[in-house]
């Protein structure tokens, strides 16, 4: 069979085992659930030459993966901008308003995933949209993956330029103050429900 | 003939404590200013002397405050009888000159980063939010209004400088020079300090 008689018979099958299947089969990628209390959204920077970390306390996640169906399989981020916390009262102050966040009128980031990779072991790559202070760009996010029985581990870092999102408006625009690549590190512990 | 009491020509310890604190204060919000304006600094070491003088200035102002109700309701000792009319009027006005410092120069302080295009919020000493002023911070243009406000600051420091230096050496002449007790009024009370409330050379045992 040539490649495209291959992918529309998969397709089939697919669909059937879907309409045969009255809950989510394992042909499909499974729902996965985010352990809050082992999770962490974090977030990097550095202002006037000193760096900082900070997280997100507030976010959701709905991922639905299976290293054997990344082609079904999604990644779906909300985060409530406002729990930023960097442990610095002054900057926790500043970051919802408007010339950084704007939380008032982009209460939430979120990211979208088109595409999962796997790069070979543990490692994979999600490519997707990351909207941020109502911009949307593209992101892809690397992460390594440790799956034991029905618990995941991700562990993934990004850099991204602020400035593309503007985040950081007036004097903050250029990188003087606070430098425009941030980092965002995620080290996410999931469930897989059954 | 009866000279005024020892104990009748005092300042209040309060008034005394909150007298050189401030002095001590403003000595050094005046010192971080000049380094702010004049001195090259790495970016870190500028922005935490940037907080760290407003939340200290913010701590005068409430002094200020302070000052002004004890002042308000405890009356200062009288000046010198050797004084002469023109000197009480300078030193009244010189007093009164310092008072208005004392609250304007904060104030305009408060407003210039009230009207920032920064932006930042004030925490004092990192842990307690001080709000902006009103209407400042919505403004549409607020480069040009910080920018005057920061003209009006570092000019009324200046100001403020050469009043305290005058005040300084007014004091010194009167202790010095005069020999009368208008400095040590304003230092806390010890027993065997010079005496001399008028040009009287001596406080003999009141008959």
């Amino acid at each position: 069979m040539n490649l495209l008689r291959k992918q529309q018979t998969r397709a089939v099958l697919a669909a059937a085992l879907l309409l045969a299947s009255s809950a989510a089969s394992t042909a499909y990628a499974a729902s996965w659930r985010v352990d809050p209390e082992k999770s962490k959204l974090g977030f990097s920077g550095i202002q006037t030459e000193v760096p900082f970390q900070g997280s997100f306390g507030r976010y959701s996640a709905a991922i639905s993966f299976d290293p054997d169906h990344l082609d079904t399989s999604h990644i779906s981020v909300t985060v409530d901008l406002a729990s930023a916390a960097t442990g610095d009262s002054q900057r926790d102050t500043a970051l919802p308003g408007k010339e950084w966040f704007h939380t008032a009128e982009f209460p939430n980031a979120t990211f979208e995933s088109s595409a999962i990779r796997a790069l070979g072991g543990n490692a994979y790559e999600a490519d997707g949209n990351l909207t941020l202070r109502g911009v949307t760009r593209p992101l892809t996010l690397p992460f390594t993956l440790e799956i034991d029985g029905s618990v995941a581990q991700a562990k993934g870092r990004v850099e991204l330029s602020r400035d593309a999102f503007g985040v950081g408006q007036g004097p903050w625009a250029t990188g003087q103050w606070v430098a425009l690549e941030v980092g965002v590190d995620i080290a996410i512990t999931a469930t897989r429900e059954d | 003939m009866t000279r005024p009491h020892r104990s009748s020509r005092q300042y209040t310890l309060v008034a005394i404590l909150l007298h050189w604190v401030m002095a001590a204060g403003i000595a050094i919000l005046a010192i971080m200013g000049l380094v702010m304006v004049h001195v090259e600094l790495a970016p870190a070491r500028l922005f935490q002397i940037y907080q760290l003088h407003k939340s200290i200035g913010v701590t005068i102002l409430l002094a200020a405050v302070l000052r002004l109700v004890w002042r308000l309701m405890h009356r200062p000792p009288p000046l010198p009888d050797t004084m002469q009319p023109l000197e009480r009027t300078a030193a009244a006005g010189g007093h009164l000159a310092l008072y208005f410092f004392l609250f304007a120069l904060p104030m305009t302080g408060w407003a210039l980063v009230s009207a920032s295009v920064f932006s930042l919020p004030t925490v004092l000493y990192g842990v307690i939010p001080w709000p902006d002023l009103p209407v400042l911070p919505g403004l549409s243009d607020k480069a040009p209004v910080e920018n005057l406000l920061k003209q009006v600051h570092a000019y009324g420091a200046y100001a403020l400088i050469a009043l305290v230096a005058v005040h300084a050496v007014a004091a010194l002449r009167h202790h010095f020079i005069l020999k009368d007790d208008v400095l040590t009024l304003m230092l806390p009370k010890r027993s065997g300090s010079r005496r001399r409330s008028t040009s009287a050379q001596t406080e003999g045992p009141s008959s």
